[in-house]
């Protein structure tokens, strides 16, 4: 298998600037997903690095070899459409084949590698079948078998699981992560959804208007997000946001004024604090307990058994999201008190950057 | 509760389905009544006719006779062959220039926004109309293609084109061709437009090259277009009536008389309605069996295409 190396990634479709200075390093055998809100550039990106798409400046490197001039077919990459791209008039087998039979291998040879990809995906009973006889998810390994079969250095996934319900999904995510092992691919998977992000990734790379914000392994982007829009990106339910207001800085961290007047010493670097700056405070719905501090009307209690998301508002408006206990004996339309502890806030200075927490929790490896 | 629920339950639906269908009966009454006028009655009334020797003066009862006598006569079985002939060779021109036009109108060639426009004049100016056009540049004394035949020194004399049998047949081919190719290609366009563009990309990606994808995708692709687009075609060129009568009359000697221009030169030209109808109902028959047996082809084309 093989390393992915992107170097200054630019692209520009005319006037419009879609992709700005990408670098990437993605090693061996890595499941790296690219993830972003819709037009963040991801799937572009992904066609740039399969040869659909010509990058505007930028050179992509696969197992150290430029192959940013080089057909897609040369680069030794396969890739699986959102829309599976599968030929309807083909059956099963000719359709995991087709990559066989452009390059004109012997029968033996397909009749092997296609016996092989099948049995891996399970296809076996519906070799003869036409891809109108399968369902979606059958459809989706019918895909996967004809990128298996070319044998690639770098397995290529454009949103290859928006087309299923939602309980085929989580199965089919567990299956592409066996897969990933199995074959000990390298594989880069562009997604919008975050829980398929931080499911499958070693390592996720979020993109926001054709920047990367932010490569780090899924825990990393959940404790130490790099930016606002990170933070509230990763994370279901997603992260509230207090403003508040910088009354001082030192060394257990910088002292902020909440709205209501309450303040609170959060434990972050204050390298870039300065008394009286505007910041925001982030804390995910998990980490708020019911205790004395911020004062929620409650609108919406969601049970979901294990656990109770609350949906409520400040009394300035501010809207507020809190993950309680399954068995909380809160009730819809009352006022309930909010607590978190300072060590598991996030505070983002005016541009959105974060100041880096002191004491977050150990990171895996 | 339930026993009441239950058996009322296919009473009431059984109602409903009743009213269902009368007003689905209802629905469909004018077009049935419309239909029954115009093709139904006509159909029959030929059928009717062909057992007679109708003319003008009068009509009487004559049995198979006029069958009998078109079947024994080898100048009809010679007319049904040419027409054949003229329908398969007018329609494989019209299907392989129409695919070839296609083609190059869904490349991404500059201009082609212009040239789609240009595709259409044959289909749109009135066929009266492109057909004396057509016969003013077959003339042999002021047209067109006789006279770049000279200038570039192709022939010595000039040719008049429809004025021999062979040369008749096949211009008249070439203006039915250049009338029926632009519907041809623009549905032909349609249903490439209509393949995913994901199929090329995956081959693509895969090492297709772009004849491998044309075969292997398109043509695939577009199959049961290419099929429903032939079958029309062949019903439209066997029933052409206007080229010919435009620009041979069915001459020289009979040589572009095809069945529909020989049945309107004994129903009309000689008005012997009888011989007419009969070969009227000849050319239902021979066209119905065609169409059914092209119907259960395309079913089986789109089966095998997975088309829905």
């Amino acid at each position: 298998m093989a390393t992915l190396d992107l170097q200054s990634i630019t692209k520009s479709f005319g006037a419009a600037q879609v992709l700005t200075g990408i670098d990437l390093a993605i090693r061996d055998k890595e499941f790296v997903v690219f993830v972003g809100p819709s037009g963040c550039g991801k799937s572009t990106l992904l066609r740039i690095i399969a040869g659909l798409e010509a990058a505007t400046s930028g050179n992509i490197l696969i197992d150290g070899t430029d192959v940013s001039a080089a057909a897609p077919v040369d680069r030794g990459i396969s890739m699986v459409f959102q829309s599976y791209a599968l030929y309807p008039h083909l059956s099963v087998y000719e359709n995991i084949a087709f990559p066989l039979r452009v390059a004109r291998l012997p029968e033996t040879e397909v009749k092997q590698k296609v016996g092989r990809a099948a049995g891996i995906l399970q296809l076996t009973e519906k070799l003869s079948l036409k891809p109108g006889q399968l369902s979606g998810g059958q459809r989706q390994r019918v895909a996967i078998g004809r990128s298996i079969v070319r044998n690639p250095k770098v397995f290529l996934f454009d949103e290859p699981l928006s087309n299923l319900d939602a309980a085929l999904r989580g199965e089919m995510r567990v299956e592409l992560s066996a897969l990933q092992r199995d074959l000990d691919a390298t594989m880069v998977y562009v997604t919008h959804d975050q829980v398929e992000a931080m499911t499958m990734a070693h390592r996720i790379v979020v993109l926001n208007k054709g920047r990367i914000e932010q490569f780090g392994t899924p825990m990393e982007l959940y404790h130490h997000p790099a930016t606002k829009f990170v933070a509230t990106f990763i994370g279901q339910p997603n992260m509230n946001l207090l403003p508040a207001t910088v009354t001082g800085t030192g060394a257990e961290g910088v002292t902020v004024e909440f709205h209501g007047g309450a303040r609170m010493t959060l434990p972050v670097e204050t390298s870039s604090a300065r008394k009286g700056d505007v910041v925001e405070v982030g804390v995910r719905p998990e980490n708020l307990q019911i205790g004395q501090g911020i004062a929620m009307r409650l609108r919406v209690l969601e049970r979901l058994g294990g656990t109770a998301i609350a949906y409520g508002q400040m009394a300035d408006g501010l809207k507020l999201c809190a993950a309680l206990p399954g068995d909380t004996t809160v009730h819809e339309g009352e006022e309930v008190g909010l607590t978190f502890a300072p060590a598991d806030a996030h505070v983002f200075d005016t541009q959105g950057r974060v100041m880096r927490r002191q004491q977050a929790p150990a990171l895996a490896a | 509760m339930t026993l009441v629920a239950e058996s009322a339950a296919p009473e009431r639906m059984q109602r409903r389905e009743l009213s269902d269908r009368a007003f689905a009966w209802l629905l469909i009454a004018p077009a049935l009544m419309f239909i029954a006028v115009i093709v139904v009655w006509p159909l029959l009334e030929t059928i009717r006719l062909s057992f007679t020797d109708a003319t003008l003066g009068g009509e009487n009862w004559v049995g198979t006779q006029n069958y009998a006598a078109l079947f024994a006569d080898p100048k009809f079985w010679q007319i049904v062959g040419r027409t054949f002939y003229w329908m398969v060779l007018a329609v494989s021109l019209k299907l392989v220039v129409g695919l070839i036009g296609a083609t190059l109108l869904n490349a991404a060639i500059p201009g082609k926004a212009l040239f789609r426009v240009l595709v259409m004049p044959p289909w749109v100016i009135p066929i009266a109309i492109g057909c004396i056009g057509w016969k003013w540049m077959y003339n042999g004394y002021f047209g067109l293609i006789s006279g770049l035949l000279q200038e570039f020194g192709l022939v010595q004399d000039r040719v008049a084109l429809l004025a021999t049998k062979t040369s008749a047949f096949y211009s008249a081919i070439v203006t039915d061709v250049w009338v029926g190719t632009p519907m041809v290609t623009l549905f032909f366009l349609a249903a490439m437009q209509g393949v995913s563009k994901d199929l090329y990309e995956a081959a693509w990606v895969d090492g297709a090259s772009r004849w491998y994808r044309f075969r292997r995708i398109t043509i695939p692709q577009i199959m049961p277009v290419i099929v429903s687009m032939a079958l029309l075609s062949a019903i439209w060129t066997f029933n052409s009536f206007e080229i010919i009568w435009i620009l041979t009359e069915g001459g020289p000697r009979g040589a572009t008389t095809t069945l529909i221009i020989d049945t309107y030169k004994v129903a009309i030209s000689a008005q012997r309605f009888g011989e007419g109808a009969a070969r009227a109902v000849v050319i239902v028959v021979l066209l119905a069996t065609f169409s059914l047996f092209y119907l259960w082809f395309l079913n089986r084309v789109n089966r095998h295409y997975g088309a829905k």
